[in-house]
């Protein structure tokens, strides 16, 4: 499954290039990730087996026309075709991988209960950077259950300063 | 000579012994070949009979005293039998309280013991249901403390609260190279 993953995101990370779109696709597809991870109805609705692909399709494009590019729609719209729609939110993750990798960068992704700032997502990825000794791409995701703070993530690597982190080891602590 | 005789008393004379002194004499002396007919036959057999009837009396008397004897001793024999069967029940009694003794004794032992043992189990019990009973409440009362503390924690972290959160975070990441 992981190398089914793995040439899915390839693929797309080929297109994307080729047609010269790289950096526009995968800001839409990162977008479109953090909502689909949040919208619990539309990531099973979009994964149904039971609805026909043209179906699944056409939401794609009812949900994204006018506010995604061409290309972006299509490779969302081929992987729901597929019958991947599961597997969206990691093919999305590693082809932020695969696309920071071509640029010497690595992704970080960074959950806090708020949106950043421009201002406080480059002074965070200089921060990273500063301890990585490697340039970062931040993408930031809002999830409302870190309550408060950030959860970074760069690959295998977490750095949890979230209030939901501090409230579990204080229950573990009882 | 008996009908002589018979004739003679029949015919009577007013006395005792007949009025022929022939008929007397010779009764007297029928009389006499009688006796010593009579003794002279007889005389032996009645001898050996007195001479044998001291031995046979004494025989008697020996085999009463032997039966006796064996008598006396088949006594003592059941006295002793008796005796013995006393001192045997009275053994048998004697064991039979040791027994029954020793088995209420054992009893109680086994009693004491699966006492012991049903305490220390029940003891084992409570003390687990305690450490249980202990932690299950430590982990409701963690989660109500929790479930609080994140709605305390929630509704105290305003916008400020949380733009205060995300630049202590970037300070710490940074400050942590």
């Amino acid at each position: 499954m992981e190398t089914r993953t793995d040439a899915y995101a390839e693929a797309l990370f080929n297109v994307a290039r080729a047609e010269g779109h790289l950096v526009e696709v995968e800001e839409e597809l990162f977008r479109f990730g953090t909502a689909l991870e949040a919208n619990d109805e539309l990531r099973t609705t979009l994964a149904d087996p039971h609805i026909p692909a043209a179906r699944r399709q056409q939401i794609v494009e009812d949900l994204l026309g006018g506010k995604a590019g061409g290309t972006t729609v299509a490779l969302i719209s081929m992987v729901v075709g597929t019958g991947r729609g599961h597997d969206l939110p990691k093919i999305i993750s590693e082809l932020g991988q695969r696309s920071a990798a071509s640029t010497g960068t690595v992704v970080a992704e960074v959950r806090s209960a708020v949106a950043l700032s421009d201002d406080q997502q480059a002074r965070l990825a200089t921060a990273i950077s500063a301890r990585t000794g490697q340039d970062v791409t931040v993408r930031n995701v809002v999830d409302p259950s870190v309550l408060g703070g950030i959860v970074t993530q760069i690959g295998d690597s977490i750095i949890d300063g979230s209030v939901r982190s501090r409230l579990t080891q204080l229950r573990d602590a009882f | 000579m008996l009908s002589t005789i018979l004739a003679a008393e029949s015919e009577g004379n007013g006395f005792w012994l007949p009025h022929d002194i022939n008929e007397v004499i010779w009764g007297t002396i029928a009389f006499v070949i009688v006796v010593g007919v009579i003794v002279w036959k007889g005389g032996p057999a009645i001898k050996t009979a007195m001479a044998a009837r001291p031995e046979r009396i004494s025989g008697e008397l020996s085999a009463a005293t032997d039966a006796l004897s064996a008598a006396e001793a088949k006594r003592d024999d059941i006295k002793s039998a008796l005796a013995d069967s006393d001192s045997e029940a009275a053994r048998i009694v004697a064991e039979a309280h040791e027994t029954a003794e020793r088995l209420t004794a054992e009893i109680i032992e086994r009693a004491h013991v699966e006492a012991a043992s049903v305490r220390s189990r029940a003891l084992v019990d409570i003390e687990s249901s305690r450490r249980q009973a202990t932690t299950d409440l430590t982990h409701d009362i963690s989660r109500l403390a929790l479930g609080a503390a994140e709605q305390v924690v929630h509704n105290n972290l305003d916008d400020t609260t949380q733009q205060s959160l995300i630049e202590a975070y970037i300070a710490q990441v940074g400050s942590s190279n």
